[in-house]
Order: C-alpha cells, then structure tokens, then sequence
C-alpha cells in the first residue's frame, strides 16, 4: 500500500473506473474527487471505485466519497465500490455509503451493474 | 429604514419562478445558487450572501457583477433589514433564528421596502432548512462514525483473538488506529520481553524508532497527548515530521510490550486539529487490545514450542528406554536385581549387564554431567562406545580408557562421566573394576564387615590422557555389591537433609537376605518416601549382584 494515496482512472465507455492505492483520507478523498468530477465533465455517466489496493480510510475520506456520491446522483448516474477489503466493507455500509452505491466483490461485476 | 410592504402573491411566485430553477441544479453549492437567484429577482448589480462559521460570520457566496472591496457585512450587523453605505441589508431568519445575512447593492431605496419582507422569509426559510438539513446530516455521520469504532473494537477484539500472525496483528491495529483517530500517520513499535524489536510498522512516515522506545519512561497505560508539538512531554521523545501527537505504551501485565503513536489529526480543509480526550481512550483501547492479542499470540507460541520439547523428550526417552537393559540376564552363580529412575523423560544415568565367555559377567553403572536431552546423548554415545569396545579390550582398564578415547573424539558435548565398570568372575567369586570417579561402591560381606570400593581415578572426558587403576577383590558366597548414583543418596526430603551414605548402607545391610529384586524395591521406596513431595533433580540407579552361595 502506497503511503500517499494514487488514483488511476481507466474508461471503459460510458463508464470510468478510479484504482485507488493507499491511505483514503483528505488527501487521498481530494484525488479521487478530483478524478471523478473530471470524468462526470467528460461525460462519463457511471463510476466504479476499484479499492483493491487500499487497506485504510478514514471519516475525511468517508465524507469526500459522500459528496463525489451525491454529485454522481444530482446527475442521475451511478456509483458502485468493488475489491473492498471487509473492515472497509463494513465502514462503508455502516457510513450509509451502501445504500446508494452498491458493493461488488469484483471489478467486472461493478462495471458489468452500473453499465448502461 | 423602510415600512414593510404587505407581500404580494405575484411577487412572491416571481420569486419562487426565479428561485425553482437554481434550487433544482445540482451546480455549486446551495448559497452560490441562493445569492445568484436574489441579484436576478431584485435587479441589483450584485449581492453578497454571509452565514454563521462557529462564532463568525463569513462571506460564504457573492452573484453579479461584484467588486472585492464592496459589501462588506456591516458593523454593528443589522438585526431587521437596513440600507447602509447604499446597499440593502436583510437578515435572513427562521423560526426565531438569523441564518444568514443578504446584501444587495445597485437597487434604489424605493425597493428596499418592496424586496426585503419576501427576501428574509423565503431566503431565511431555505437557509434554515438548509441549516437543519446539514445538520442531520452531520449528526447523523457523527453517530455512524461513533458506531464504526465501536464495531471496529468489537471486530479487533474478534479477529485478534484468533490472530497468531503478529505482523498481520500489528497492521491490524495501526490502520484501525490511524482511521478512526482520523491520523494522517502513526506508528507501532512491539518489542519481546528481552528487549529485542519485535515488530515496527509506520503508515505516512515513521514518528519514532525502537531506540527511542527503549529510552521511554512512560507510566503504564497512560496516553499523551501533545497538541502545541510533537514531543511526548512525560519522557522528551520527539517524534518525526508531525504537528500534534497522541501517544500510548502497549503493555500487559505491568510489562511494556510496546508504543502506538499517530499524529496529525486530519480535518476536511487540510488543517491539523487537536486530538482529543476521546481518541485518547480510543487509541488506549485499541493498545490494551493489542497487548492483550500480543500476550495470547506468544503464549500460544510458547505452548506449541513447549509441545514440541515434550514430544522430543519423549522420543528421546523411548530411545533411552531402549539403551537400558529389558531384563536381567540369567548367569549362573549371580544374583542380579537393576533398577533406574529418571527425574525427567531422560536421565543422565545408565546401567548395563554384559553376559560374557566363560559364565563370566560385565556390569557397568554411569552418571552423565548435565540432565535432559544433552545428557541423554552422551549416555546414547557411552552406550554405543562400551557396545563397540567390549569385545576388543582385553583389559576392564583398557576398556575403560577406549571408552574414554571414543567419547574425547566423538561425543558432541564437552561433558564428563562417572563410571563404575566390573567384571565378574561368578567360579572364583574375582571382582576386577575400575571406578571412574564414582561414589564408592558397598561390598556387604557374608561374614564380616562392609567394604567399600573407592574411585581409581578420574572420571571419563575429563582430561585428556587420562588413566586409572585396575583393582580387583573376591567375593565370597553371599556377599553383596551395591552399586549406586548420587541421586539415591542426594535425595532430599522438606528439610532438605539429603538421604545418605549411611542410611543406604543400613538399608541394604539389612535387607541383605531378602531377595535382591525385593530389596531393589525397598531400597527405592524408602527413598521415594524419605523426599516425600519434595522434587528431586537427579536421575536414580541402583545395581545389586550377590555371589550365590554355593548349594550344598
């Protein structure tokens, strides 16, 4: 796991996919926001956050994934999280986060679920 | 200041028309929208909309054609709706509460009484709502925050119960101490009981190192915290490249095992906050946790390596079991009566019965230096050296010497033993031995008194080149050898008075009619009750040979 938090953005269509590696905290959160709103400008509709490289996140990223999550909404497009590690798993449903952005075990069925 | 006009229908869905479209786009935060939807209902040049930041109020949003310089929010701040400087100023209230002030510049005084009654109860009513609404929601993340650390104690406390991997363990504890302390680093130091490092991880960088641990006096279980620097104040530690810290000894038991730190308490703007009282508890929570998963995983550990000496011990000592005679050779002429006890799976000790040509008979008892499994191989090695030479001394005092050779250059410990090795002559009653240092063996003569049979030289592996004298006596029918190791006599009872020379000899002299195999028996059962519940250390051997008396 990388001490400061990288993102790495892949397109797949309609579809963006933000590989995380590391810390998820204001830094890490402010990265991902970053990434995810320059790919809602380029017209991406649905985002899946890849966390398979990330152990560890903590309320300041929780409440920055929050915010990417109702930006996705305002424009009705989808959020899904996959490759979660089972304490973040857990955070993430008690957070609320699961409630409107669902969990995948894998990449494929994130993309294959928020796919138009 | 201007009349309130009475609120107009058409005005006020005019408003709402100018207020629906910003209200449902989901572009810029709430007040941007808010100050952008008042500047386009009055006609202002521009506006400037200020809320409540904790005790300040801040320019939260501006709309229109603004100039850094104007609508600065007026001191003292107008509590009802007022021109100032040629701007409009509306306080925007709900429900008894001002959220929020409006300043409108670029209208004529003629609006003011027009605009202001309409601006303060719809814009104060969304701000208000909008205040309530972030509100729960803050509420709300802060009850889900409290109930992940409690879930995240509860899961530590499970996981690390049944976690033995102390690297995973450690990483275990400095994330969730990280996360839920909202730390931007910390680190981890464990250390075994010697002092060794045990384990050191860092996530963010390294806020100290093990060396700075071990000069660390820190109370048991006491947290520090430091939020004015990133010195631990009760032991002068500073920590690495952080603000703030909070500190706190992993210990169990009164012992330190040892620190978990995190430091730089994150907040949303990028600033470091304060850790408080509560992440104190919680990190001290998540240390005692630690100790208490570190205690269980190295006595775990300690119990497996304790198994696996017992399995060894017990191997050895099958192996030993095999060294020792299983029965008592029939030799005519010769009574025999053996007996060994170790005080541990293996012993030091080791007897052996040789039938030999001619009817005769060669007997050996030894005492290895050392107990235990050590001891155990050097008497495996004097079982194989005295196997191996038997057939090829001619001499007991060159049997004796090759055994001492075999071991000097074979034996894998530097370790000595006493040895009483005799041959036995049953026809003519001729005794030849040589006593390697051994304690003294008892000759109970039929008729007459009792002999013994002092040492004739050093032990065996003592020195090298060593020698020793070869002596030899007759027993008559009836006269009985006891042959014996230390532990027999050393046994000690509750007053810690050993045994003894004398009470042995009483004992076998008066039980020297009885059957050898019978007064083995006794002899180790007065032993066993002389030390009563006391523990013995040393191994217990004891040989009996008595020349039959010649049947008439």
């Amino acid at each position: 796991m990388s001490e400061i938090c990288k993102v790495a953005a892949e397109r797949r269509g309609d579809v963006a996919i933000l590989s995380t590696d590391g810390y998820i905290n204001n830094q890490g959160g402010e990265e991902i926001a970053r990434q995810a709103y320059t790919q809602l400008e380029s017209g991406a509709r649905a985002l899946v956050l890849n966390l398979e490289k990330t152990r560890i996140v903590n309320s300041i990223g929780i409440s920055i994934l929050i915010e990417v999550l109702e930006k996705v909404m305002d424009r009705k497009g989808k959020l899904a999280f996959c490759c979660l590690t089972p304490t973040i798993d857990k955070t993430f449903r008690i957070m609320g986060l699961a409630q409107y952005a669902a969990i995948y075990p894998t990449e494929a069925d994130a993309v294959r679920a928020v796919s138009p | 200041m201007a009349d309130a006009a009475p609120l107009s229908a058409s005005r006020l869905a005019g408003l709402w028309r100018v207020l629906e479209e910003p209200l449902r786009s989901p572009d810029g935060p709430l007040p941007a929208r808010l100050a952008q939807a008042a500047v386009s209902w009055s006609g202002a040049r521009c506006g400037a909309l200020y809320l409540r930041d904790k005790d300040a109020w801040v320019r939260a949003a501006v709309a229109g054609t603004f100039e850094p310089d104007s609508l600065d929010l007026p001191d003292p701040i107008p509590g009802e709706p007022t021109r100032c400087e040629g701007a409009l100023w509306v306080p925007l209230s709900a429900e008894g509460e001002i959220h929020g002030h409006l300043g409108l510049d670029g209208i004529g005084p003629e609006e003011t009484a027009d605009l202001a009654p309409f601006l303060a109860i719809v814009l104060g009513g969304l701000l208000g709502a909008h205040r309530l609404s972030r509100l729960v929601k803050e509420a709300d993340f802060e009850v889900r925050t409290r109930l992940v650390e409690l879930e995240s104690l509860y899961d530590l406390g499970l996981s690390l119960s049944g976690q033995l991997d102390i690297a995973a363990l450690g990483d275990e504890v400095l994330f969730r101490s990280i996360s839920l302390t909202d730390a931007g680093k910390g680190t981890l130091i464990l250390i075994h009981e010697d002092g060794r490092l045990l384990l050191e991880r860092s996530l963010g960088g390294q806020l100290l190192s093990a060396e700075q641990f071990a000069s660390w006096d820190v109370p048991e279980g006491e947290a520090v915290i430091n939020n004015a620097a990133a010195t631990v104040p009760t032991c002068g530690v500073r920590l690495a490249s952080c603000e703030k810290c909070l500190v706190v000894p992993v210990t169990v038991s009164g012992r330190r095992l040892g620190v978990l730190a995190v430091a730089d308490k994150e907040s949303r703007n990028g600033s470091v906050l304060d850790f408080t009282p509560a992440d104190a508890r919680l990190l001290s929570l998540f240390a005692n946790q630690a100790a208490a998963a570190i205690e269980t995983a190295r006595l775990h550990r300690a119990a497996i390596e304790s198994e696996r000496i017992e399995r060894e011990m017990e191997l050895a000592a099958a192996i030993q079991r095999e060294i020792l005679p299983h029965s008592i050779p029939e030799i005519a002429g010769v009574e025999l009566a053996a007996a060994n006890l170790p005080t541990r799976h293996v012993g030091g000790d080791y007897y052996d019965l040789f039938p030999l040509s001619r009817g005769r008979l060669g007997f050996l008892v030894a005492d290895v230096s050392g107990k235990g499994v050590p001891a155990a191989l050097l008497v495996s090695t004097v079982h194989a050296a005295v196997h191996l030479q038997i057939d090829e001394a001619k001499t007991v005092v060159e049997l004796v010497t090759r055994i001492d050779r075999h071991l000097r250059r074979y034996a894998a410990t530097r370790k000595f033993l006493t040895l009483f090795f005799g041959l036995f002559e049953p026809d003519t009653g001729l005794l030849t031995y040589v006593s390697a240092g051994h304690n003294p063996a008892l000759l109970l003569r039929r008729h007459g008194p009792m002999a013994r049979l002092n040492s004739t030289g050093v032990p065996v592996g003592m020195f090298p080149d060593a020698t020793w004298r070869q002596e030899t006596v007759t027993l008559a029918p009836g006269d009985l050898l006891c042959l014996y190791t230390d532990g027999l006599t050393e046994a000690v009872n509750v007053q810690e008075e050993e045994f003894g020379m004398e009470r042995l000899s009483a004992l076998v002299a008066g039980g020297r009619d009885m059957p050898l195999k019978l007064l083995c028996e006794r002899v180790l059962a007065e032993v066993a009750d002389f030390a009563a519940d006391m523990p013995q250390y040393d191994d217990q051997t004891l040989l009996l040979l008595r020349r039959k008396e010649v049947e008439s």
